[in-house]
């Protein structure tokens, strides 16, 4: 890489340029990445992390858990299958429902997760206890409702039917559809709405199983918990529409670097054909600016890998970012992909170059 | 018993240009021998650049052929047309073309570096020819801080580095005056004699010939008058 070092170490301030410029749209491109995957938790994490790798649903309903209802005894004939094939299930009922504090007319949003206690579907406990299946009226809900300045033992009044509810226990990353999720049994479920229907089966199994189930009865689907998630309203445009922006990234990525590495190359055709004149090979000068592209690409991404990081940190905690190291890793590998396709334009053009081009020739 | 650096036998060429074949040399025969500079003249279009071109294995003859330290090219693959340039011969462009980014020593080390060789004994071999060349106060600069005759030293020096058979040069002294001119030439004829190498160099300053110890005259593609100077010049 001898050519390519020096040549860095000659022009600084036009890579240090591209460089800036690489650096700005991965960092974007990360930024992005974090906060979709960041938006797809707040928006579902209570889907997205629960055990089950399976929904039972209405046909239907379209693949959408809120537009699904089991009957009662459609439910009963599906455990009953699911048991005698050692499946374990379990029953849920979703519904958004409108909350107040005791002596405020503020309102906050929520979903009521019905489901059995013990079950598949009972959330992790993070402060205080559990409730019972027959326990009542008593909830546990996601924590992020302590920032409307709840704790434990407050009461927590349903704007429909009126009751109050007593907060048990606090969990971890419970939303849906944008909202904190609050746990309850079916009991209390039905004592606030008057009525519990079954909109989905849980099921912890195989895709056999799964299919096994939907051959087994008729107008129901068993759907993965990521359709289950697109089905989610919002869901699939708000990831789409930052699929987009990062894919345009990428592609904006590869553009900036081809047409900079190819105006640079065509800038320099003259020393390439002194350079092959006096018996460089093409794969010694491809060599050089495939190094070329890769180190700016790399020392980009590792300062943008830096300043994502301090990024997040300044941001407040309830932003929705959330970017793991795989996710890194996978949009890191991407760049470089998209960088390397890139640099094919100027591989291509300094392949053409004739060293018959530096005999007879003033500059 | 005295070795032909370079030899050309009844090589021409041929392009086509439209519907016409155009000849640019015709029947050309050459030898150059050991230890011999020859200066190559003529108008322009006479086919010197075309005659450079097929001696430094740039382009390939219609027809005839040409040997360069021995090895017949035609023979070559394009990898091994390659391997005789980086080699057996070494250029001396027409304005120096040196490589901007890359200072003095580098230009030098460059091409022990594509020949695969020690970076180490690169460096020590180009101090040396540096010293001999009397660049060694612009050792570390880079071509834009030199002058013409400095850079075309450069070249030269960049040329030798390989210890080729054969220096090609293209008016080296296009760019330079008069004085300047006339040192990198002597300073080629030099290198020449004392390696015991050969040089054939393209040129219509007429002010450097007397440096040369063969001046071939071109026009249209051939040789038209050959003067034998080894005894005047040295």
């Amino acid at each position: 890489m001898f050519l390519a070092l020096r040549e860095f170490k000659h022009a600084k301030v036009r890579y240090l340029l591209i460089s800036l410029i690489m650096i700005l749209i991965a960092w974007l491109v990360l930024f992005v990445s974090g906060l979709a995957n960041g938006l797809s938790s707040d928006n579902a994490s209570s889907i997205k992390t629960m055990k089950p790798e399976y929904l039972v649903l209405q046909k239907e309903a379209d693949q959408r858990i809120n537009r699904s209802a089991l009957d009662d005894d459609l439910a009963a004939d599906i455990r009953e299958f699911t048991q005698r094939h050692d499946t374990e299930s379990a029953l849920l009922s979703i519904y958004m429902a409108t909350l107040t504090k005791p002596g405020t007319s503020k309102k906050l949003d929520a979903a009521y997760f019905g489901i059995e206690v013990p079950g598949l579907l009972q959330p992790e406990i993070t402060e205080g206890k559990m409730f019972t299946n027959e326990s009542v009226d008593e909830i546990v809900v996601d924590q992020s409702i302590k920032n409307e300045g709840f704790s434990l033992g407050d009461r927590i009044i349903d704007e429909t039917s009126g009751k109050k509810l007593k907060i048990i226990g606090f969990t971890k990353n419970q939303s849906f559809s944008h909202s904190p999720v609050i746990h309850m049994n079916m009991k209390t479920l039905l004592s606030v709405k008057n009525e519990n229907t079954i909109h989905a089966i849980a099921l912890k199994g195989d895709k056999n199983t799964a299919k096994q189930v939907e051959k087994n009865f008729s107008g129901i689907e068993t759907v993965s918990k990521s359709q289950a998630l697109k089905g989610i309203p919002g869901y699939q445009e708000e990831q789409g529409s930052l699929l987009m922006m990062i894919v345009f990234l990428f592609v904006i990525a590869a553009f900036v670097l081809a047409v900079f590495f190819y105006v640079i190359t065509i800038q320099k055709i003259n020393q390439f054909g002194v350079l092959k004149a006096i018996g460089a090979k093409t794969g010694y000068l491809a060599k050089n600016i495939i190094f070329q592209v890769m180190f700016l690409s790399s020392v980009s991404l590792l300062i943008s890998i830096a300043l994502t990081f301090t990024a997040s940190f300044v941001l407040p905690d309830h932003f929705p970012f959330d970017l793991s190291p795989f996710l890194i890793v996978i949009c890191s590998l991407l760049f470089l992909t998209v960088a390397l396709l890139g640099s094919f334009l100027s591989l291509f053009k300094v392949a053409k170059v004739d060293a018959i081009d530096a005999i007879g020739r003033a500059v | 018993m005295m070795e032909h650096k370079l030899i050309l036998d009844k090589v021409s060429k041929t392009f086509v240009d439209g519907e016409k074949r155009v000849s640019v040399i015709e029947d050309m025969t050459l030898k150059v021998n050991e230890g011999e500079f020859v200066a190559v003249v003529g108008p322009s279009g006479s086919g010197k650049s075309t005659f450079l071109s097929l001696a430094g294995a740039l382009l390939a003859p219609t027809s005839g052929r040409t040997f360069v330290g021995g090895h017949e090219l035609s023979q070559l693959s394009e990898s091994g047309l390659n391997r005789i340039r980086l080699e057996k011969l070494g250029f001396v462009f027409q304005s120096s073309n040196l490589i901007p980014y890359l200072t003095v020593i580098d230009q030098l080390i460059l091409v022990s570096e594509l020949s695969g060789k020690e970076r180490e004994d690169a460096k020590s071999k180009a101090k040396k020819m540096i010293k001999r060349l009397g660049l060694s106060h612009r050792i570390n600069h880079y071509p834009e801080q030199l002058s013409g005759g400095e850079r075309q030293r450069v070249a030269i020096a960049r040329a030798w580095m390989n210890d080729p058979e054969l220096i090609l040069a293209d008016e080296p002294t296009a760019s330079l005056d008069s004085e300047r001119g006339k040192e990198v030439v002597q300073m080629l004829a030099d290198e020449v004699k004392l390696r015991g190498k050969a040089a054939v160099m393209v040129t219509h300053d007429q002010r450097m010939l007397d440096l040369c110890d063969r001046i071939l005259y071109m026009e249209d593609g051939r040789f038209v008058k050959e003067k034998n100077q080894m005894n005047e010049a040295h």
